[in-house]
C-alpha cells in the first residue's frame, strides 16, 4: 500500500468515526435533554456510602463499580416517588442484563415495613436501601423527592433529575445505554 | 349592594378556578411544605412551599345555644321579664352562622411566609320575648340578622428553627399581623316587630368586625414522626384602643393542640384540643352609651333590653375538641372536614354557648415559575452541578 493510499485510507476511517459517532452523542445528548437531566459541570466522583438493604445486607455503591448506575431517592410518604417505581422497575428489567444498575434508596425514619409493603406491592426487584438516618441524603443534598442522580461506569456523577420521570421510557434507555460508553 | 357583594364573592372563585391551572406546572415532586401538612381550620398553622401561592376557601357553619352563665345552663325563662338588669325584655335563644372564609398566601423564601384572609359573615339569631312583648307584637319573637365582610388579617409568619429542610422533625416558628377593620360595627336592626327599634344598632355579637388595627402575635410547633404529624399553636389578638362607637373588643389568646395520622398517601386523620380565651367588651358603643339604644325606652340610664346589650355578657374560657379528616385528590388539590365540639365553657354572664362547628374547606397550591415543582431543585454545585 502505497504512502498516499495509506493516507486516504486513514482519513476515510476519520470520516467514518465521525459520520458514526457525532449522530449517536447527538442522539445521547438529546435523550438527556428530553429526560431533563442536569449534566455536571465537572464530574465529580459520586459521595460513597455504605447502607443496609431491605434484606439486611450491606451494600456499597464500589459494589456497582464498572457499571452505569441510576441511583434514586424517595420515600413511601412520597406520592410521586410512587408513580415513577414502576418505571423504573420496567427499566431493570429491560437493561439489568446489558450490566446497568438500578439502586433507590428510602429515607423513611420509621416504619421500614412500609418499605418492605412497597417493594412487594410494585415487585421491586432491584436493590432498596435504608438511610432512615439521613446521612447519605445529606451527602447527596437532596431537597425534594424523589431525586435521581446518574453514575458512570467510573463512579464519576453523570446526571441529576429532580422530580418524576418515566423511566422506560425510550429516551431513558438510550440515556442509560449511553453512559455504558463513558468513564 | 349586598347583592353585588354575594355575587362578587362567589364569582371571583369560579374566574380563579378556571384560569388557575394556566398558572400551574407540576412536575411530580415533594417538597417540605407541599400538601396539607397541618390543620387546615387553624389561622397560621401552615405556609406554602417557597415561591408558591396557596388559595383556600373556607364555608364554616357554627351553632350556638343554649343560654350559658358560668358553667352553667341556664334557660331563657329564668332571664325573661322587665328589663331591670337581671332579667331582660328579649333573650337570645339560638345563633346560627355561616362563614365563608377566603384566604391567600405566598412564601417569599423558605423561611418567611405572608397571609391574608377575610371572611364573608351571615348571623342569624332566634330571640324570645317577654310576655308584655309577645302579647304586644303577637309573636314569641324574632329572628335577629346581620351579613357582611369581616375584618382582613395580614399575617407573617417566619420559621425560627427546623431541624431538616426535607423531612423536618421540629420546627418553631412566629407569626405576627394585624386585623383591619374592614368588617363594620354600625349594623343596626332590620328585622325587630317592636315599633322604633329598626334602624337602632345590633348587639356586640353581630357586628362583623371589632372598629380598630388589632396586632397578632403567635408562635407554631410542629412535629412529625411518621405516620404522625402534631404541633401546637397560640395566638394572641390584642385589642388595644376603642373604636368610632367608643369601646374595644376583649383581649383574646388562642390555644391549639393537634395531632394527625396519615391513613392513606391521600388521607389524613386530625383530632385537636382547642382552647380559647376572651375578655369581656371594654364600654358600650356610643349608641347605646348616649342615645339610649337597647336600652329600655332609649334611657342610658335604664336597664338593658337583652343581655346581649351588656359588655360584661361576653367572652369566657371555652375548651373544645374537633375531629376531621384532610383528602388529597389529585397533587396541588386538598379538601379538608372538621367538626369542633366544645368540652367545657366557663363564659361571662348569659350568653350563647357553642354548640358545635363545622367547616369544609378547599385548598389549591399554585407553583410559580420560580418555584421548586415548576422547574425542580437546582443540581447541587458541590457535586460539580
Amino acid at each position: 500500500m502505497t504512502k498516499k493510499r495509506r493516507f486516504h485510507l486513514k482519513i476515510f476511517i476519520v470520516l467514518f468515526l465521525f459520520c458514526w459517532m457525532v449522530p449517536a452523542a447527538v442522539a445521547h445528548m438529546q435523550a438527556f435533554e428530553n429526560m431533563g437531566i442536569a449534566k455536571p459541570r465537572t464530574e465529580r466522583e459520586a459521595p460513597d456510602f455504605s447502607l443496609k438493604d431491605i434484606n439486611g445486607n450491606t451494600v456499597n455503591l464500589k459494589d456497582f463499580q464498572g457499571k452505569p448506575v441510576l441511583l434514586n431517592f424517595w420515600a413511601t410518604w412520597c406520592e410521586p416517588c410512587k408513580e415513577e417505581l414502576p418505571s423504573m422497575q420496567r427499566l431493570y428489567e429491560t437493561l439489568s442484563s446489558q450490566g446497568i444498575e438500578v439502586v433507590a434508596i428510602s429515607i423513611d425514619r420509621k416504619n421500614l415495613d412500609r418499605v418492605k409493603k412497597y417493594v412487594d406491592e410494585y415487585k421491586l426487584t432491584f436493590p432498596i436501601l435504608l438511610d432512615p438516618d439521613q446521612k447519605v441524603r445529606k451527602h447527596y443534598y437532596i431537597m425534594g423527592l424523589p431525586t435521581t442522580y446518574l453514575i458512570g461506569p467510573g463512579g464519576k456523577l453523570k446526571g441529576f433529575a429532580s422530580g418524576a420521570r418515566v423511566w422506560d421510557s425510550p429516551d431513558s434507555i438510550e440515556m442509560m445505554t449511553s453512559l455504558k460508553e463513558t468513564s | 349592594m349586598m347583592n353585588k357583594k354575594l355575587l362578587s364573592l362567589f364569582i371571583a372563585p369560579v374566574v380563579f378556578f378556571v384560569f388557575a391551572p394556566l398558572a400551574q406546572a407540576y412536575i411530580g415532586l415533594c417538597c417540605a411544605h407541599c400538601g396539607g401538612n397541618m390543620p387546615m381550620n387553624l389561622v397560621g398553622a401552615g405556609i406554602p412551599e417557597t415561591h408558591e401561592y396557596r388559595f383556600k376557601i373556607s364555608q364554616m357553619f357554627m351553632n350556638m345555644g343554649p343560654l350559658r352563665d358560668g358553667t352553667s345552663e341556664i334557660n331563657n325563662t329564668d332571664i325573661l321579664g322587665a328589663p331591670n338588669g337581671t332579667t331582660f325584655a328579649v333573650a337570645p335563644e339560638r345563633m346560627r352562622t355561616y362563614m365563608t372564609m377566603g384566604s391567600a398566601a405566598y412564601s417569599f423564601t423558605d423561611n418567611f411566609a405572608a397571609m391574608m384572609m377575610v371572611s364573608y359573615i351571615r348571623n342569624e339569631m332566634d330571640m324570645e320575648f317577654n310576655q308584655p312583648l309577645q302579647a304586644s307584637t303577637g309573636t314569641k319573637g324574632f329572628t335577629m340578622f346581620s351579613d357582611g365582610i369581616s375584618d382582613l388579617t395580614l399575617l407573617g409568619k417566619y420559621r425560627l428553627y427546623s431541624d431538616d429542610h426535607l423531612a423536618p422533625t421540629n420546627q418553631v416558628s412566629v407569626l405576627f399581623g394585624v386585623s383591619l377593620p374592614t368588617g363594620s360595627i354600625d349594623k343596626t336592626f332590620s328585622r325587630n316587630p317592636v315599633p322604633g327599634q329598626n334602624g337602632t344598632i345590633l348587639p356586640f355579637r353581630m357586628q362583623t368586625g371589632s372598629g380598630t388595627v388589632d396586632p397578632i402575635i403567635g408562635l407554631t410547633y410542629q412535629g412529625s414522626s411518621d405516620p404522625w404529624w402534631y404541633g401546637a399553636n397560640f395566638k394572641l389578638e390584642a385589642h388595644l384602643y376603642d373604636n368610632d362607637q367608643g369601646y374595644h373588643r376583649g383581649q383574646e389568646a388562642r390555644y391549639d393542640f393537634y395531632l394527625m395520622r396519615q391513613v392513606h398517601p391521600r388521607a389524613v386523620l386530625i383530632t385537636e384540643l382547642n382552647y380559647w380565651y376572651e375578655g369581656k367588651y371594654s364600654d358600650e358603643p356610643f349608641d347605646q352609651r348616649v342615645n339610649g339604644e337597647g336600652h329600655a325606652g332609649f334611657n342610658p340610664n335604664a336597664g338593658f333590653l337583652s343581655p346581649l346589650f351588656d359588655p360584661q355578657n361576653y367572652g369566657g374560657h371555652q375548651f373544645a375538641v374537633s375531629f376531621g379528616f384532610q383528602f388529597q385528590p389529585v397533587p396541588l388539590h386538598i379538601m379538608e372536614l372538621i367538626a369542633t365540639l366544645p368540652i367545657y365553657q366557663d363564659l361571662n354572664g348569659p350568653q350563647l354557648q357553642q354548640d358545635f362547628m363545622i367547616q369544609f374547606t378547599y385548598y389549591l397550591e399554585i407553583p410559580t415559575k420560580k418555584s421548586r415543582r415548576y422547574v425542580g431543585f437546582k443540581p447541587p454545585q458541590e457535586l460539580g452541578f
